[in-house]
């Protein structure tokens, strides 16, 4: 790892990638605590609502009832109005109007002789929240196109399930069902270095089996120049493969690779529960405001001491 | 097996290439093809047989063979009696029927599922076609509807009565049953049982040992029918003497043979054998024989007859017989019983005795001819069906006694009323239970042979699919488990192919308890005399035209049908081939096995054998070919098939150590005889779920055999339509990533028993030593070791002497309110508990009611009033704080008209610190530590583990298997395809090898050596080694922390002591042992003694009397203590001292020793 050059107080973002989920961009100009500080409130501290509390009131399906909650619990909510609502563990002032509880219900059951799945398209939505419902939602006939949904058990004949379900708002640190990403993690940009003089001892064979000797497209050969160029520095996994092939080449030092400690790529995937763009902002949103919690208890830390006469 | 010829052998060779080529040219072109997935035998071969072929082959053969000849045995088949010799009773013939109870006086057919929940037996009438005297007729009934029940007998799953037999999978899901269940173990009252298969050292063959003494010995343990004898051949001082229990002394063996007939010396040893050695070795036998001077035989039955042992019994009133004749009966019927004698006839049985004489003298000149005891040919195995016949013989017997007797009590009446019909007394009951009770307990009493085995049966374990499978596969030894012995226990190398080699418990029992190969069968009893005749045909001599010289010529041997002398044979090479040529033209059965050993030839048709198919081979060349693989393809050819064209065949023990099998295609040669059909069939279905078990060091294989029973899975397909006492399911099994044939074979792949979870194998937290893991805990919220655990609890309405019977009543609601309070609050309007409830501890789930008075005669038993009743409803006795609900209610009658209540109560886990998990190869460890996602290492790709592995579980353990696995599975996972990694798969291209594993790890931009490189989640920065990571698959096990964890503060406590008492289940305390008390003394704290010891514990207060040192009472007209000897109060003084010293003191008392106290101040 490099030295520690000073820190960079002024992060860039740049976004290369955005698809509703999964987004890509690069975090330059700071250093790794707050990139994995970033990663960490997006996995466990944006909000989002899940099913939370299940009342079942009937329910011959194969599955026994804490299993349908348990499943019904890990499906997706569409996530977009998270912030209008209170979370049941944060009620701190006794506000009556916080919203709390979107009411989904669900009533299912067999008729035909064919094997009937229920999906998270069977809840029924909480007529005062239209907007919220499962990931993929669709009413109506289901055609081979339309998304199928969630599955959640598959009936026979006769069996009858009907329970309602209680989403809430909640964070993924108490449970994995307000994850609002299926994957978030960061790389390190390579800072790759050719040692071009040591380089230009290889011969065109011996240059080609380096190339080849990394598992990833990294460098190739340019056909003009007949120098080994960098073509996608990102591709590097740090498998240290090309490292260890010019060893055995006899090359030590050929080429010198280090993480960049200053920028980081970024890769979100979401789970459909918020756009992805959305979580990487809520997320930034959330770190200020802990950041803004921890300047506050400071100050009047420091007040209380100098009320204290420290 | 697979060795190159030495270099000498290569001309000869050549010169056999050079023949081959001469006799057929077209040979040389041809290159012997190599067989592509020869393995797809497999499923044809369990397709036909199931996995547990041999316990239902051995049933079968008993219902339909086996209990007739016991039906016609002698002295089974009439029935006569001493008073009337006009009256007998004959059976003319047997059946068993198909399952069926007997309801309300209608026979109604059952389904195992029925017997299951109803705690019903699942068995099946039989009938006995019978000819009987009824006063001056002769009576039969025979045929349908008229033939005589006799009893019920136990009907084994899938045998070919039951109706199971030969189902589809959707009509065997009608009758409530699952597909894969192998079927195999009886319905006893509701409850599974297997009968184990026995392994004992075969009978009616000559074992040459050295006993204890170093002496050597000659031994047969003969078995009959009728009689089991054990007779030793021992050299004594060069002499060779008979040992048997019919003697008091050892015999010598010249006498007997005197006995026999043979009364000339030179007519021994020539029976003995030829050459000069044999003879100068019996000359010490003769010259002591010579010196008793037993010249003739009568001599030797006088002599013999003053060594009978005196009959123990003596009440037999005066002897019948003379000594002699009783010397003469003993050598026809008792010594080697086995070989029988006809009309005192001896021929056989003197050439019988000879041999084992020759066999003996030949161990003395040559030690290496000493038999093996463990050698698994000299092994035979027992199954159910045989099992059950002995007990059947015994209880069809008895059965037989009691008419006998009943005959003859009414018969010896003059003046009878009605006329005798005996068939109006046959009581069905003797049958039934006697069979029903030795399976349900499993003590197997058979009094013929005075044999008292207990443990025969075992409770078929449901506590994994797996472990049900690895139950039918079990086989317990004679053996006692307290020896020190290791030759019983060692893997002996005949067992190749035919028991698992990994499959074994640790401890006591380990080596004793094995398990049979995948592809192993148990023979059933085959007929002898077709054999014995196409002997003959093929140019066997018979005994009786041979003369004792010819007996033993140079070139000729002794052919021996299931170890008795059939006769001799000039050219026992080509009389081996010749019946082998028949056997493969599926002329005469397919398990007869023969095989030449020194000078004899031993052909087998007994039960019990062990055997395995293998592909027979022609110069090297294996009969199966490529297109006859690509019948069983499409289906065109069956396993039998292959039997029937003699392309395969099997082999058993004894005559696999005459062949030379090569392992691989690769390794044929031209002496090559037999091809191994896979590799991987040596294993068991246990050891088959193991993958790369063969990178993997030996223990640890073995460990993880014990551990796959203990994995939490499915159970079965109707594994929530049973009712089983204990129930551990998972909610989300998966299919492990990386398979085996093995597991597609059994159906582990549809009944899975762990889950596939991403391993880190690196150093975290610190929570991770010793075995510990660390787990992820949103993969725990996800679902990733969520399981269920089920019980059972219920009662029965029982049915009291006098007519009245316990009842269940809807529970009492107070007025204004819907559902009763308190802890009936469960209830519904049945007096039951209701589905979906969460129970508490203390809460009645079924409220049922006794009558008060159970032995007087009540006049309406049936309309009693309420307050004749008082409650004893059923509460459940839970741990607080667990939210179990009540799964299911069964409510039913067993066929005896008793109803029954069965209440599952269910309560879902989710995995917390302390429980147990494994991987498939042995590595048990427990949670360590759960870790929030954002802690955990992540990969540039996102990856996250589900669980953390200390590295430090390799080295020693060295589970390379693991390692490979991991690799496999992350190939697998990135490549969208199962991969396998069948036992010594590599060579076929069952296994994936590491090489190819790794091309697609490369492939699909991976490290080749599964290595990744990873980011602390909670510092952010990259972690200093590439970590070794990627999915295995992960059992969990049954033991859970909730089920174990305990402690107390108070509590109760033993009512004789008044110490607290002892053991989880009671609420016990926590025992200060000896040894912790020896700390505190050597420590000195004596109060802290004090306190544990007493005042904790049983602390009690005492009035001793100061003059006499006795415990004093309490009077109540002086209102004060009063010492026993002075009846006053002044010398009291009180004390304290532990509950238990004064309880030893008074039992002292009670023994007329007075304990006197002494007290003094301190």
């Amino acid at each position: 790892m490099s030295s520690r050059a000073a820190p960079k107080r002024t992060p860039q973002v740049s976004v290369r990638k955005i698809e509703p989920d999964f987004c890509e961009f690069v975090l330059s100009d700071t250093d790794p605590s707050v990139a994995n500080a970033l990663r960490r409130v997006m996995l466990s501290e944006v909000p989002t609502l899940a099913i939370d509390l299940v009342e079942i009131e009937v329910n011959t399906t194969v599955l026994n009832d804490e299993f349908i909650a348990h499943r019904l619990g890990l499906i997706p909510l569409v996530s977009q109005r998270v912030w209008d609502f209170t979370g049941a563990y944060d009620t701190n002032d006794d506000d009556e109007n916080a919203l709390m509880d979107i009411v989904f219900q669900m009533d299912v059951k067999c008729t035909g002789d064919d094997t009937l799945d229920v999906t998270s398209n069977d809840l029924q939505l909480d007529p005062s929240f239209p907007d919220i419902h499962p990931v993929a939602y669709s009413t109506g006939p289901q055609d081979a196109q339309a998304e199928k949904g969630v599955l959640l058990v598959k009936l026979r004949k006769g069996q009858h399930l009907k329970l309602k379900a209680i989403a809430r708002k909640g964070i993924g640190k108490d449970h994995a069902k307000w994850q609002p990403v299926a994957t978030v993690a960061f790389q390190y940009m390579p800072d790759i270095r050719i040692n071009h003089a040591l380089m230009d001892t290889l011969s065109e064979e011996q240059k080609l089996q380096w190339i080849q000797s990394s598992p990833n497209p990294v460098f190739r050969l340019n056909p003009v120049t007949a120098q080994v160029e960098v073509v996608d520095a990102e591709a590097y996994r740090y498998d240290g493969e090309v490292i260890a092939k010019a060893k055995a080449l006899g090359k030590e030092g050929l080429v010198n690779i280090t993480p960049r400690q200053d920028m980081f790529i970024f890769r979100v995937e979401g789970t459909g529960a918020m756009a992805t763009q959305q979580i990487v902002v809520a997320a930034i949103d959330v770190l200020l405001r802990k950041l803004d919690t921890l300047q506050q208890s400071l100050a009047s830390a420091d007040a209380a001491m100098d009320m204290d006469g420290l | 097996m697979g060795a190159e010829p030495p270099a000498e052998d290569q001309d000869t060779k050549m010169e056999d290439a050079a023949k081959m080529l001469a006799s057929d040219p077209s040979k040389l072109t041809q290159p012997i093809k190599e067989l592509k997935d020869k393995y797809e035998l497999l499923p044809a071969f369990l397709q036909v047989r199931g996995l547990v072929k041999q316990h239902i082959d051995s049933f079968n053969y008993f219902i339909t063979k086996e209990i007739k000849k016991i039906l016609h045995a002698k002295g089974n088949e009439q029935i006569t009696c001493d008073v009337d010799p006009s009256f007998y009773l004959r059976y003319l013939d047997i059946h068993v029927g198909t399952p069926c109870v007997e309801e309300d006086f209608q026979e109604k057919k059952i389904t195992p599922q029925q017997c299951r929940l109803r705690d019903m037996t699942y068995a099946a009438p039989i009938h006995v076609d019978i000819e009987y005297t009824r006063g001056k007729e002769i009576l039969q009934k025979k045929g349908e509807g008229k033939a005589v029940l006799i009893g019920r007998m136990p009907i084994m799953l899938r045998c070919d009565r039951c109706v199971l037999k030969g189902q589809s999978e959707a009509r065997l899901a009608k009758l409530g049953e699952c597909p894969l269940d192998p079927g195999g173990y009886f319905v006893v009252k509701g409850t599974e049982k297997v009968i184990l298969i026995n392994e004992q050292l075969s009978k009616n063959r000559i074992i040459i040992d050295k006993d204890s003494k170093d002496q050597f010995a000659a031994s047969v343990t003969s078995s009959t029918t009728e009689r089991k004898s054990k007779t030793n051949l021992v050299m004594k001082k060069g002499c060779l003497s008979l040992r048997h229990n019919a003697f008091a002394d050892d015999v010598n063996i010249v006498a007997v043979m005197k006995a026999m007939g043979i009364e000339s010396d030179q007519e021994i040893i020539q029976l003995v054998g030829q050459d000069q050695t044999y003879a100068s070795l019996l000359t010490p036998t003769l010259e002591e024989c010579r010196n008793l001077q037993l010249y003739t035989q009568q001599h030797a039955l006088d002599w013999l007859g003053s060594k009978v042992k005196s009959n123990p019994r003596g009440f037999e009133g005066p002897r019948k017989q003379s000594k002699a004749d009783e010397a003469r009966n003993i050598l026809a019927n008792v010594i080697v019983c086995h070989v029988e004698v006809d009309r005192y006839n001896f021929t056989q049985k003197v050439v019988f005795i000879a041999v084992m004489m020759r066999r003996l003298l030949n161990a003395v000149m040559d030690e290496s001819l000493i038999d093996d005891r463990d050698y698994y040919g000299n092994k035979r195995l027992e199954l159910a069906g045989g099992q059950l016949s002995l007990l059947f013989e015994d209880l069809f017997k008895r059965l037989n006694t009691d008419l006998k007797r009943q005959a003859e009590k009414q018969l010896v009446k003059a003046n009878r009323v009605a006329q005798f019909d005996i068939s109006k007394c046959i009581r069905t009951d003797t049958i039934t239970y006697g069979m029903e009770h030795a399976i349900n307990t499993g003590q197997w009493k058979i009094n013929r042979f005075r044999m008292d085995k207990k443990g025969a049966t075992q409770v078929l374990s449901r506590l994994s699919f797996i472990a049900a499978m690895g139950m039918m596969t079990k086989i317990t030894s004679q053996f006692e488990k307290t020896r020190k012995v290791s030759g019983p226990r060692a893997l002996q190398p005949s067992q190749w192919g035919m028991l698992c080699p990994a499959d074994t418990p640790e401890g006591e029992s380990c080596g004793l308890m094995k398990n049979l190969a995948l592809m192993t069968h148990v023979t059933t009893d085959e007929e002898e005399g077709p054999l014995a005749r196409l002997s003959f045909m093929l140019g066997v001599e018979p005994i009786s035209s041979v003369n004792g010289a010819e007996l033993h010529a140079e070139g000729t041997a002794l052919v021996f049908l299931n170890g008795l002398v059939l006769g001799v044979h000039r050219r026992p090479l080509a009389f081996v081939s010749a019946v082998r040529r028949l056997r493969r033209a599926a002329m005469i059965g397919e398990f007869v096995s023969i095989h030449a050993q020194q000078e004899s030839v031993n052909i087998a048709t007994d039960g019990g054998r062990v055997c395995r198919p293998l592909i027979i081979c022609d110069n090297g060349v294996p009969r199966v070919s490529n297109e006859h693989l690509a019948k069983v393809k499409s289906k065109e050819w069956r396993f039998v098939d292959f039997l029937r064209a003699g392309l395969i065949e099997w082999l058993d023990v004894n005559e696999e150590n005459n062949s030379l099998i090569a392992l691989y295609q690769t390794h044929t040669r031209p002496e090559t005889t037999h091809l191994e059909i896979e590799p991987f069939t040596v294993l068991g279905v246990i050891a088959g779920l193991i993958p790369y078990p063969h990178h993997n060091q030996s223990p640890r294989n073995t460990y993880q055999c014990a551990m796959g029973k203990q994995a939490m899975g499915n159970i079965a397909f109707n594994q929530l339509a049973r009712m089983d006492t204990l129930l551990y399911l998972l909610s989300y099994p998966q299919r492990p990533l990386l398979t085996t044939k093995t597991i597609e074979l059994v159906g582990y792949d549809r009944l899975g028993a762990g889950q596939n979870a991403t391993v880190a194998v690196m150093s975290y937290s610190g929570y991770d030593i010793e075995d510990a893991i660390v787990m992820n805990k949103a993969s725990l919220d996800r679902g990733f070791g969520r399981c269920v655990v089920m019980r059972k609890y219920g009662t029965s309405i029982k049915k009291y002497a006098n007519r009245t019977e316990d009842r269940v009543v809807r529970p009492s609601i107070a007025p204004g309110e819907k559902r009763p309070a308190g802890r009936m609050k469960l209830l519904g309007q049945d007096g039951m508990c209701s589905v979906g409830e969460v129970i508490q501890p203390g809460e009645v789930y079924i409220n049922k009611q006794s009558p008060i008075n159970t032995r007087d005669m009540v006049s309406n038993p049936h309309s009693l009033p309420d307050n004749a009743f008082k409650p004893t409803p059923m509460s459940w006795k839970g741990v607080a704080g667990q939210s179990c609900v009540v799964d299911r209610v069964l409510l039913t009658e067993n066929d005896e008209g008793h109803r029954i209540f069965k209440v599952m109560v269910r309560h879902t886990r989710r995995p917390e610190l302390g429980d147990k998990f494994s991987s498939r190869h042995g590595q048990k460890g427990v949670m360590g530590h759960i870790v929030p996602q954002d802690d955990m290492p992540f990969s540039e790709k996102g990856i996250c583990p589900d669980l953390i592995m200390n590295p430090h579980g390799f080295p020693s353990r060295m589970t390379v298997g693991k390692m490979i696995e991991l690799i496999g599975s992350k190939a697998a996972a990135l490549s969208g395809k199962f991969h396998y990694g069948v036992a010594f798969g590599e060579p076929e291209g069952l296994a994936d090898k590491v090489e190819d594993i790794s091309a697609t790890l490369v492939r699909h931009g991976f490290s080749y050596s599964g290595k990744d490189f990873i980011t602390s989640g909670i510092s952010g920065e990259p972690l200093e080694a590439y970590i070794f990571m990627g999915p295995v698959y992960y059992q969990k096990l049954k033991h859970m922390v909730l089920d174990k964890m305990h402690a107390r503060a108070r509590g109760p406590r033993v009512t004789l002591t008044r110490q607290p008492t002892e053991g989880r289940s009671r609420d016990g305390g926590l025992r200060l042992g000896e040894m912790e008390r020896d700390c505190l003394i050597g420590y000195g704290a004596s109060m802290l003694l004090l306190e544990r010891l007493m005042i904790s514990s049983d602390q009690f207060l005492v009035h001793v009397c100061k003059h006499c040192g006795l415990l004093g009472y309490l009077d109540a007209n002086l209102g004060c203590a009063v010492c026993p000897s002075l009846k006053t109060g002044d010398q009291m003084t009180a004390m304290k001292l532990p509950y238990a010293c004064k309880l030893l003191f008074q039992e002292l008392q009670s023994m007329n020793i007075i304990p006197r106290l002494s007290l003094a101040d301190m």
